[in-house]
């Protein structure tokens, strides 16, 4: 490779990598705004996360909302443990997931989800995403649906093979039924019977169709 | 039934409305109830119970108001006043905002005696986005019941300032200057007492003596007066300060003013005055609310000047919504739509539908929850191109920065500091 071509390829690389080294300035001159005790409490949360091989963006993100909605060193410092102690769950309902996955589903948990509830999610076909799941059911519990109600109908709806465009239409249906003033678990309850579904297509070999049929005559 | 009984019955079927639909978020409703003492000189200080009913639709475009008091005392329940008001505004273009406002009002002076007024005004608003502003508006009044005032013509002019955030350690403080000028005809009769009945007592003679002497009381009434009474143009002009502090659960509010006009006008206790209130919120929709001070004469009501002071206990039945501002501003349910649509180069479109509104701003955890400013694609039009990875995110939006709240249609969930943001899911 000539002289010029190294110099070239050097050149583009420094220029491709400058605006993702612009950001990571600008993120940490943010955090200056946390006072030094604050800010080296964050440090040792994202470090923990590092060690563990959880996503710290996340942590990051949340130091960063404190700072804006100017919540007290204290507080910041909680909000940021807590979602480290999130994530940390998450990954042991789900086993090793990737970050938005394990973002999503410590945003389920953060609304009240219990750890086992996840489960489910576990074992997923292979490209079958469950961030949309995962947002519904968090919104579901944060408007005012009880926890085991809005766990169970979730789960239902993903075993049964429902695709994002069903949780985004029980998430439409329920949140305009409360905003009518019905009560939030009345509302999941009804619309829930409504949720168009699609046989799962995950669970072992299926049935040919008509087979159950021919057996049962 | 009477005239009480009548006004308890819609106050009571008004606040049992929101319990209805959708209707809730836009009503806000309120009961007074404690100890109020009124003094005007002439009559010794009462101390009395009072209630105050207060119900406000607000729309896009238009806010109507219902409030009144009552006041309970020796058993009996007596109306002491009612005002319904109707606003409507424009939508904000250029920072220019139009408004107009109607009121049709009831006083009583002691209980006894009434007065009924009609008002229409228009302001022209001009907004420095949600910081500060000024305006110009003028109009007509017409009092009934008032034997001494025909109709009156108002300008005024004002200017406010806004300091602050709520959600700051030293909260928001609002400072309002207003500038009033009411003129009108005001019929004085000799059997009058005070200044009103010198200007009839006057002969022509008097008035040139008066006029040479260039006193800047001037009195201009008809040359010839009929049985003992006069028709002369009144003008006086008030000058107020108000100062609003909202700082956590906490709201002071504190005003002074100053009337100009020449004695036949303006009474020496109308001169000058200062009042104070605070509410202290205990939770959103209970407050204790505490007060006094001086108001002036309201001449074109037949009010008396008083002094005032009161306590008591401030019910809502929706939550109430803080208007220290003196002009609407856009609220969050403007916002028509929000929508997240594909750009080139895998760029996310982020498209928000909202009219009379000059900022629109997005943050989240894509920004590091640094504000970003949409671009106006047209008349209720804003956009914004995001380079949005895969995954969820946190989204919050806000008009003419105003409060953040997430964005509407969109799933949300708590964010660990006693707020809320959207859920904008970016697909794989």
């Amino acid at each position: 490779m000539s002289r010029s071509r190294v110099v070239g390829l050097a050149a583009l690389l420094l220029v491709v990598s400058l605006p993702l080294r612009a950001q990571e300035p600008e993120q940490q001159d943010r955090m200056a705004k946390l006072d030094i005790k604050t800010r080296g409490a964050v440090e040792l949360l994202v470090d923990s996360a590092v060690a563990e091989g959880l996503p710290t963006q996340p942590l990051r993100s949340i130091a960063l909302l404190g700072i804006t909605r100017k919540a007290d060193g204290r507080q910041i410092v909680a909000a940021v443990r807590r979602e480290l102690i999130l994530l940390r769950t998450a990954r042991t309902a789900l086993g090793r997931v990737d970050e938005t996955e394990l973002t999503a589903a410590a945003a389920v948990l953060e609304a009240g989800a219990k750890p086992t509830q996840l489960a489910t999610f576990k074992n997923k076909q292979r490209g079958r995403s469950d961030l949309q799941a995962f947002t519904v059911w968090a919104d579901l519990i944060t408007r005012g649906v009880p926890g085991e109600d809005a766990s169970s109908a979730i789960t239902r709806l993903w075993d049964e093979g429902a695709d994002d465009a069903t949780f985004v239409s029980l998430w439409n249906n329920v949140q305009s039924d409360i905003l009518r003033g019905l009560n939030p678990g009345t509302a999941l309850q009804n619309r829930i019977r409504e949720a168009p579904l699609r046989p799962p297509t995950t669970k072992g070999p299926q049935t040919p169709e008509g087979q159950e049929n021919a057996r049962s005559e | 039934m009477n005239e009480p009984k009548v006004a308890i019955l819609v106050f009571t079927a008004a606040l049992t409305l929101p319990a209805y639909g959708g209707l809730a978020a836009q009503i806000a409703s309120k009961i007074e109830a404690g100890q109020y003492s009124v003094s005007d000189g002439a009559v010794p200080s009462s101390s009395v119970l009072r209630l105050t009913p207060n119900i406000q639709y607000t729309f896009p475009h238009a806010t109507i108001t219902a409030r009144g008091s009552a006041f309970l005392s020796d058993q009996q329940l007596q109306i002491a006043d009612g005002i319904v008001s109707g606003t409507f505004t424009s939508p904000t273009v250029y920072g220019v905002r139009a408004e107009m406002i109607g009121n049709a009002s009831r006083a009583m002076d002691d209980r006894s005696l009434g007065t009924d007024q009609v008002d229409v005004q228009t302001r022209v608003h001009v907004l420095f986005r949600t910081h500060g502003g000024m305006w110009l508006g003028g109009g007509v009044a017409r009092p009934w019941r008032v034997a001494v005032v025909s109709s009156a013509e108002v300008t005024d002019v004002g200017a406010w300032g806004k300091l602050g955030d709520v959600t700051t350690k030293f909260g928001m403080a609002t400072l309002t200057t207003t500038f009033t000028n009411f003129s009108f005809s005001k019929t004085a009769s000799v059997h009058d007492t005070g200044s009103a009945s010198l200007s009839c007592a006057m002969t022509p003679a008097s008035v040139a003596s008066v006029m040479s002497l260039g006193s800047e009381a001037r009195p201009v009434f008809s040359e010839s007066p009929v049985a003992g009474a006069c028709a002369r143009q009144s003008r006086f002009s008030d000058l107020e300060a108000m100062l609003r502090w909202e700082v956590g659960a906490l709201e002071l509010s504190a005003a002074m003013g100053h009337r100009f006009g020449d004695s036949y006008d303006v009474t020496p206790d109308s001169r000058r005055w200062t009042s104070a209130n605070a509410t202290l919120w205990l939770n959103e929709r209970v407050a204790i609310i505490g007060g006094g001070g001086r108001q002036p004469a309201l001449p074109l009501r037949g009010l008396p000047a008083r002094t005032f002071w009161m306590t008591g206990l401030q019910l809502a039945y929706a939550p109430i919504s803080k208007t220290a501002v003196p002009v609407a501003l856009p609220h969050t349910v403007l916002v028509k739509s929000f929508e997240m649509k594909p750009g080139a180069s895998g760029m996310q479109k982020i498209v928000i539908r909202v009219g009379g509104v000059e900022t629109v701003d997005v943050m989240g955890d894509f920004s590091d929850w640094s504000p970003l400013t949409l671009i106006r694609r047209g008349r209720d039009l804003w956009e914004l191109a995001l380079p949005l990875s895969a995954g969820v995110h946190q989204i919050n939006v806000r008009v003419d920065g105003g409060q953040w709240v997430p964005p509407p249609g969109m799933p949300l969930m708590r964010d660990g500091f006693n707020g809320e943001v959207g859920l904008l899911v970016v697909p794989k």
